[in-house]
């Protein structure tokens, strides 16, 4: 597996954009990103020419909802548009709510792995300020079983979450008290992380422990239970592109732009499991497990063995922190702490980004942004930074191997990728 | 890094001293005195400082309190004293005194002044005083506008200097452009020059179309999300001109004439017509019977309010779609190439904006990336050095400054072809600034 899928770099929007303010699109977003991870990586139009004359590239479009942001369906067919070198070539979408990115992510690794193609270039994209935050709201529902969970509810997902939190409150018997401290940390580290990274959303808003604290009231109010609005990733206009090789082509790559193959990454493991959709049949079948997002553990397990790896062997995470409670139930998962233990690794500081195990030093989806269908190649294309140290400002020093966790709906559909040298 | 534990704002119920102690409180986690004419209002800058960042923290940790009873006290305790008080000599030099005479060693003072001299006012303090006095000009909303032009004057130390611009950068988060002590500082100086001379070209050609056609011609396809014409009537005829004049007064440069206030602004001010804060200046918005609103632009020839007009200008049209499509040397292909007096007036304004915000580096500023961090963080508009990549490079904007007859600045004539001009992108991206 390791020898067989290479990750050669890639580029994302700046997620403070307002594209609609602006008078732009999904279109020019898709543009603008795409002619961005050329330009980074190295490769041009006319070499994309050449290589569809051999049938060796394939795009994979990761995108959620663009029918109803954008009034758009088709989006695999969109990079056409982009530029004409991109006629003929092989492109779908793929959708799996917020782990879009990482279903293309996973088709184009599987081509690349059956040696159906030689280069894929995989676009997350997702315009969301198109609308008003309670249309969104509605909009992001059918992430979940909108009949049973979401039809007539004001921002569902928050409440699914908060479900998540009070759940992980009983079943692990925790102080309240510690467990929302542990919260507010999770939300005050990748706020802390987002700062030093010049593409996130949330680089120039406030944020400390003391506001994340702060909980109830007009600034930071309730929306799901006990989470409250420092505890929930924000939606934003974003894209990000990563492009993936075959062994064959990285070793031309690296050749054409002197590097050394061994300095390029390599996809080492990946997993992805679906549990069931609606949280509280989740609920109850984790009654009796360790793990209350079993299958989540099960997904990161398998990445672990595929790889050939264990939680001692990652030097840094990013995982799907779309509110508080997941990450915190991701911390157990990636076995950096025993279930029902993750607060003694928050406040330890395990996860900061000095830490033993960094999570999310980007900023994550609390820091950074989550525009959904973007965000699992955000990810990839954070591991790829990490382990290449290119991540310029928030680096994490010596990394080597990363894994990143993309979930979609309420820990539905999970995909890990472990991704290093 | 200095630690800046305890702050006195001066003008704590303005917008602008309770947006900065805002952040200030936030960001920085400061303590900070309030103090205004009265203690309600210090209480009102509080309520407004707790809006503007969105947190109820700080409320605690913010003291309110008045000139004449709290003044003295404050300031000896404190690590920085920012005096945001009225904007003239007279209003903030007896301040300055008290301050001066309350102050410990080694605590900075600064100012948020448009124009006035940082090294005049600095005369207030002794020696050390004078070493720790600076210019922090925020932009409004300082939370919004993360821009802050640091004043340095003769007398300062550059250790001081460079601690206090790491604070302003690391701790409240701003995006810090080095300024010196010359009229109006950068952002100001490069902003008022384009938004003076198109007022003048709306005076020039207002049987054309005057405010509204400039303001089209200079839309969001050139960079800006606001027409400058707007952003006049948005600051205030009166802002605007106290502005100019200073700028008008104290420097000659190759743009001396344009920063002449134009008749009819001086016109509009005198009948109290000051743009938006007065219900109307060169543009008003009527409200009628039924709830809609209606747009309406002031005639230069007339006196007259007429109905905002629309324009059909096919080269903007196509620019516009351009850059709605993200193709930005694609639009400026369009405007290099279009005909028309139109097209004259966009590349005129265009080769002005970049020649002479290139042309302040050396005087007003060191580097260009201060010139073009004045003008992308404090205004919203494209840098100048972007512009010129947008152009096709530094050969490209030469030959459409010669066109118009604008000087080339030296810094594009050395310029090295082939290689980015601008070089804040990691920072900034000049491409959102563009407006389809």
């Amino acid at each position: 597996m390791s020898e067989k899928v290479f990750v050669l770099g890639g580029e994302q929007t700046d997620f403070q954009r307002n594209w609609t303010k602006e008078g732009k699109t999904f279109m020019s977003m898709m543009r603008e990103v795409l002619d961005d991870a050329l330009e980074k990586v190295g490769i041009s139009y006319d070499e994309i020419k050449r290589l569809n004359k051999e049938n060796r590239v394939a795009v994979f479009v990761g995108n959620f909802d663009a029918e109803q942001y954008a009034n758009q369906g088709h989006l695999g067919a969109f990079l056409t548009e982009v530029n004409p070198a991109l006629f003929g070539v092989p492109g779908a979408r793929y959708e799996a709510a917020c782990a879009s990115g990482s279903v293309a992510l996973d088709a184009a690794i599987t081509h690349i792995r059956a040696e159906d193609y030689d280069l894929a270039i995989v676009l997350g994209v997702e315009v969301m300020k198109t609308v008003s935050s309670s249309v969104g709201g509605d909009f992001l529902g059918t992430a979940a079983y909108y009949e049973k969970e979401a039809k007539g509810v004001q921002f569902p997902f928050p409440k699914l979450f908060g479900k998540l939190a009070d759940v992980i409150l009983e079943r692990y018997e925790l102080k309240e008290e510690r467990f929302m401290d542990a919260l507010a940390e999770i939300s005050r580290i990748n706020y802390a992380n987002a700062k030093r990274n010049p593409k996130a959303q949330t680089r120039t808003w406030f944020m400390n422990k003391e506001h994340a604290m702060a909980r109830g009231g007009d600034n930071n109010m309730a929306v799901g239970g006990r989470l409250c609005i420092t505890d929930c990733s924000q939606v934003t206009d974003g894209a990000a592109v990563t492009i993936l090789a075959s062994k064959d082509y990285t070793k031309e790559y690296a050749k054409k732009t002197g590097r050394k193959i061994d300095d390029i990454p390599r996809v080492k493991g990946w997993g992805h499991r679906v549990a069931p959709i609606t949280f509280e049949a989740k609920k109850q079948e984790s009654v009796g497990d360790k793990y209350i997002l079993p299958w989540t553990r099960q997904t990161v397990k398998d990445a672990y063995k595929r790889a050939d790896m264990d939680v001692k062997n990652i030097d840094v995470f990013e995982t799907h922190d779309c509110f508080t409670s997941s990450e915190y139930a991701a911390i157990s998962a990636f076995g950096i702490s025993e279930p029902g233990k993750e607060h003694i690794a928050i406040e330890e500081g395990t996860i900061d980004f000095g830490g033993k195990k960094p999570i999310n030093p980007s900023g994550g989806l609390i820091g950074v942004g989550h525009p959904v269908g973007a965000s699992g190649v955000r990810m990839m294309l954070d591991l790829y930074k990490q382990v290449t140290n290119t991540a310029g400002d928030y680096q994490v020093k010596g990394a080597k191997n990363g894994l990143m966790l993309n979930i979609g709906g309420s820990a539905t559909t999970n995909f890990v990728f472990i991704l290093g040298k | 890094m200095r630690e800046i534990k305890t702050v006195t704002i001066l003008g704590a119920n303005g917008a602008m001293g309770s947006g900065s102690a805002g952040v200030i409180a936030a960001f920085g986690g400061a303590k900070v005195h309030m103090l205004a004419r009265d203690v309600e209002k210090a209480k009102q800058g509080i309520e407004a400082a707790v809006a503007s960042v969105k947190t109820d923290t700080i409320r605690a940790r913010m003291i309110p309190g008045s000139y004449d009873a709290d003044l003295e006290k404050a300031v000896a305790e404190s690590d920085w004293v920012f005096e945001l008080v009225a904007e003239s000599y007279e209003v903030k030099e007896p301040i300055n005194t008290r301050i001066a005479k309350a102050r410990r060693p080694g605590t900075i003072v600064s100012t948020v002044s448009s124009g006035l001299s940082i090294g005049r006012l600095a005369k207030a303090y002794d020696e050390d005083g004078q070493k720790h006095y600076y210019g922090t000009h925020f932009f409004n909303p300082p939370y919004k506008m993360i821009l802050c032009e640091l004043v340095t004057h003769s007398g300062n130390d550059k250790k001081v200097t460079q601690a206090l611009g790491e604070y302003l950068d690391k701790v409240l988060g701003r995006a810090v452009v080095y300024t010196n002590d010359t009229p109006a500082f950068a952002g100001n100086r490069i902003g008022f020059q384009l938004m003076n001379e198109v007022a003048h070209f709306a005076e020039k050609y207002a049987d054309k179309g005057g405010i509204a056609l400039m303001d089209e011609i200079m839309s969001g396809y050139t960079g800006r999300a606001m027409g400058p014409l707007a952003t006049a009537d948005f600051v205030g005829l009166d802002v605007h001109k106290a502005i100019v004049d200073n700028i008008y007064d104290n420097t000659k440069d190759e743009a001396h004439e344009t920063f002449k206030l134009p008749g009819y602004f001086q016109k509009l001010i005198d009948a109290g017509k000051l743009g938006m804060k007065s219900g109307g200046g060169l543009t008003k918005v009527v409200k009628h019977a039924d709830g809609k609103r209606e747009k309406f632009v002031y005639n230069i020839k007339t006196g007259e309010y007429d109905p905002y007009p629309k324009f059909d200008i096919p080269f903007i049209k196509e620019a516009r779609q351009k850059i709605k499509d993200s193709d930005y040397k694609g639009a400026m292909d369009v405007v290099k190439k279009a005909s028309g007096f139109e097209a004259d007036i966009a590349r005129y304004f265009i080769s002005r904006y970049i020649s002479y915000s290139l042309s302040l580096v050396g005087e007003v500023v060191d580097t260009k990336e201060n010139t073009d961090g004045a003008m992308g963080f404090g205004f919203n508009w494209v840098p100048a050095s972007a512009f010129v990549d947008f152009l096709g490079g530094p050969k490209e904007t030469i030959k459409l400054m010669e066109q118009s007859k604008i000087p080339v600045p030296k810094l594009l004539k050395d310029a090295k072809e082939g290689k980015k001009f601008y070089e804040l992108g990691d920072k900034l991206d000049a491409r959102s600034l563009f407006k389809g």
